[in-house]
């Protein structure tokens, strides 16, 4: 006869907690390398770092197949709408990374012809410092997001990453 | 010097192509394992580890930096901001009032560490700073003495 | 030169203007392309430039010699090493100071690790284009070894900034000699593993034979620069031509092709892995000692022992710093034979610290203009072929 408690042994969850659970552990990357962090992103993306170990090898060069738009590099002002409609694209739910100083926020680069920062065109999740950034700080990014993404409530995935506000010589 | 010369038969039937490609694969089934396990596993920090740079104090627990301005000066994408202020702490008189690096600027070219003639700023080993927002990527004075810690004087400059 | 592929020969439909880029990956970064395609046969191709146009030339203008530095490895990001060491040439030239005998070693083995690393770069980026992905994987093995390598030397694995007007910012750490002697070493075993996959395999053969064609004349006529100009049967290599920083002590041989095709490209890049390879054990066979810096006081910072504890040597610190390296009036131009081909700068200064002036000729730029010429007739496919067998970098071409 039955004589166990129910709970131990089902396994019951939330719909929601398996979604959220596929997203981050599939997080297919759109690698938008403009310039020298896409150097640093292939570095990522092979031999020593591996980023498939986090499940996010899968570099899709097509927009619609990508959860994870990787902004590596400057984002020129003749660049920017490629990267707007390449962002318009992609299938929801999607998140952004800006990796390095230049797509951060312009990095050394603040001339007149650069963006200071993706996140003039894209909202971005998140920052990660460096010129270029280590490939292991790619990767505790995209862990960090990993997190943020489980921790996220309900369906929603995305903590209100916005544009960021105008600013001049900032 | 490699010639161009043209392929010969057995060179124009896939089939060797096709067993060598996968003897490869094999022989590299069994070598060792180049990749890097990274959160767990990390690679040995090396001396000359250009991370972030950071504030330090002296054994005294005071600050180095006397706000000269010179790495603000220096630093190619303008990442630092310095505003100077009088400190009773005689004889040093001057101190940093404001110290930010902005650490999205910050291209870890090593100027500031190099130039600073108080050896007040230096490089660290810390490089993993991803973060959701701008604003929490702007270190303050009181978070870059956090982190650079307490490095002892060897010259004892100001007494 | 029968530059139109004989299956389209007859075919003719109306032609299509087809966009690639500017974000593609077989465009090396953000090289758009305004292809004219009549069927598969391309018409003509135009490359639109700008899309990484970041204004260094004009940043120069606003920064010390000492403080651009840091922008020179952001041209040709895939070898930052060699560019530090082609712009201190530069502005080394405008001083009229010559880098101390250790140092120019020093930057021959930087320019060589450089090249090799470039084009270990190359070799996995084509690669994948032309659908070998596992080359890729095996090249950037090499690459991480010597990404480590360059964190020992410099502090960081990319953007070295590690060289210095009248010298180097470090010495060679301990034990580097041996560390890079272990790398070459166990190098040729490993390119050969590569080398064995690809060049006498058909898949890569085909692709790569007879497309974008370039012939000698032509090659010269369009200013192309480094393997592309060598493989177009032109043996012309600053490092013997012009040798710079102690290039006349080494002894290497410059692979030269007659073919001008991508193959020939190709082979032109893998020998020149090996003679990177000869001149780096050479450098470190024949390293000389002394210091790494000109002992000028006007030109290099004194030792931070000295700044902590002496005024004179305080304000020098501040002088160099604040106002840079005080240049003549003039005009200088040097360019170093770097991995892409000939990379040089221009500086107008009108006295002062920062440069009036400061124009880059990037070898990627020059090689690029060819490359409509080279697909010309040729089919949509080896439009891939030839911009990744021209190699170019896109930091450099729009600067």
């Amino acid at each position: 006869m039955f004589d166990g408690n129910l709970e131990d042994m089902i396994m019951t969850t939330r719909l929601g907690e398996v979604v959220k659970w596929a997203r981050k552990n599939s997080l297919w990357p759109m690698p938008f390398g403009t310039s020298c962090c896409a150097i640093e992103l292939m570095s990522v993306l092979t031999t020593k770092y591996d980023i498939s170990r986090f499940g996010a090898e899968v570099a899709r060069f097509s927009p619609r197949q990508a959860d994870l738009l990787m902004v590596a590099g400057w984002i020129t002002r003749k660049m920017a709408p490629a990267l707007r409609k390449i962002y318009d694209q992609m299938p929801e739910p999607k998140w952004v990374i800006a990796m390095g100083a230049c797509a951060s926020c312009g990095g050394p680069h603040n001339s007149y012809a650069v963006l200071q920062g993706a996140d003039e065109v894209v909202p971005v999740d998140m920052y990660v410092p460096g010129c270029p950034p280590r490939p292991e700080a790619v990767i505790d990014a995209v862990i960090k997001l990993q997190e943020r993404i489980s921790r996220a409530s309900g369906d929603e995935t995305r903590q209100g990453a916005a544009l960021a506000p105008r600013q001049e010589g900032a | 010097m490699p010639t161009a010369r043209q392929l010969n038969f057995v060179e124009r039937l896939y089939l060797p192509e096709i067993v060598r490609g996968l003897s490869h694969t094999i022989r590299h089934l069994f070598r060792p394992k180049f990749t890097l396990q990274y959160p767990e596993e990390r690679d040995v920090p090396l001396s000359r580890f250009r991370g972030m740079p950071a504030l330090v104090r002296d054994e005294n627990g005071r600050t180095k930096c006397v706000a000269c301005k010179l790495c603000e000066f220096v630093c190619p994408p303008v990442a630092i901001l310095i505003e100077a202020h009088e400190v009773a702490d005689h004889p040093v008189e001057k101190g940093p009032k404001v110290f930010d690096i902005n650490m999205l600027r910050c291209i870890m070219c090593g100027y500031c560490e190099e130039v600073c003639p108080e050896e007040a700023i230096f490089l660290t080993e810390k490089f993993e700073l991803a973060a959701p927002s701008r604003a929490e990527l702007v270190f303050n004075k009181e978070q870059l003495l956090e982190i650079g810690g307490v490095r002892p004087d060897p010259y004892h400059k100001w007494g | 030169m029968n530059t139109t592929h004989p299956a389209v020969t007859d075919l003719r439909t109306e032609t299509m203007t087809l966009n690639m880029g500017p974000s593609h990956p077989g465009t090396h970064g953000v090289l758009r392309l305004l292809l004219e395609v009549d069927g598969e046969t391309v018409v003509s191709a135009q490359p639109i430039l700008g899309y990484l146009h970041s204004g260094k030339e004009k940043i120069a203008e606003h920064r010390t010699y000492h403080q651009f530095i840091p922008y020179t490895d952001r041209l040709d990001y895939v070898a930052p090493l060699s560019n530090n060491v082609a712009y201190v040439l530069a502005v080394e030239k405008l001083l009229g100071i010559e880098a101390t005998p250790r140092a120019q070693y020093i930057r021959v083995l930087c320019c060589e690790l450089a090249r090799i690393s470039a084009h270990l770069l190359w070799l996995g980026t084509m690669a994948v284009d032309l659908g070998a992905v596992t080359i890729i994987f095996y090249a950037f093995r090499e690459r991480e070894k010597l990404n480590r390598l360059f964190e020992d030397l410099t502090g960081v694995r990319m953007n070295t900034s590690y060289t210095r007007v009248g010298g180097l910012a470090w010495d060679l750490p301990e034990g580097f000699e041996s560390r890079v002697r272990a790398f070459l070493d166990e190098f040729p075993s490993q390119l050969k593993e590569m080398d064995g996959l690809l060049t006498r395999n058909r898949i890569w053969y085909d692709r790569c034979r007879g497309v974008g064609v370039i012939s000698r004349e032509d090659a010269i006529a369009y200013g192309l620069t480094g393997p592309s100009l060598r493989a177009a049967g032109v043996a012309w290599d600053l490092r013997k031509a012009r040798p710079y920083s102690s290039y006349e002590h080494f002894e290497f041989d410059v692979p030269v092709e007659e073919a001008g095709d991508s193959y020939a490209r190709y082979l032109v890049r893998m020998e020149e892995m090996r003679q990177a390879r000869r001149i780096a054990l050479q450098a470190i066979e024949r390293m000389p000692g002394g210091p790494i810096s000109v002992p000028d006081p006007k030109i290099t910072p004194p030792p931070k022992r000295r700044i902590l504890c002496s005024m004179e040597e305080l304000i020098q610190d501040f002088e160099i710093v604040v106002f840079g390296h005080r240049a003549p009036k003039g005009e200088v131009y040097h360019s170093i034979e770097a991995p892409k081909g000939e990379l040089g700068f221009y500086i107008i200064s009108e006295g002062g610290g920062k440069p009036y002036r400061l124009k880059i000729r990037s070898p990627s730029f020059c090689n690029l203009s060819a490359m409509s010429k080279m697909v010309e007739g040729r089919l949509l496919s080896d439009v891939v072929t030839v911009i990744s067998s021209l190699d170019p970098v896109m930091g450099e071409v729009d600067r």
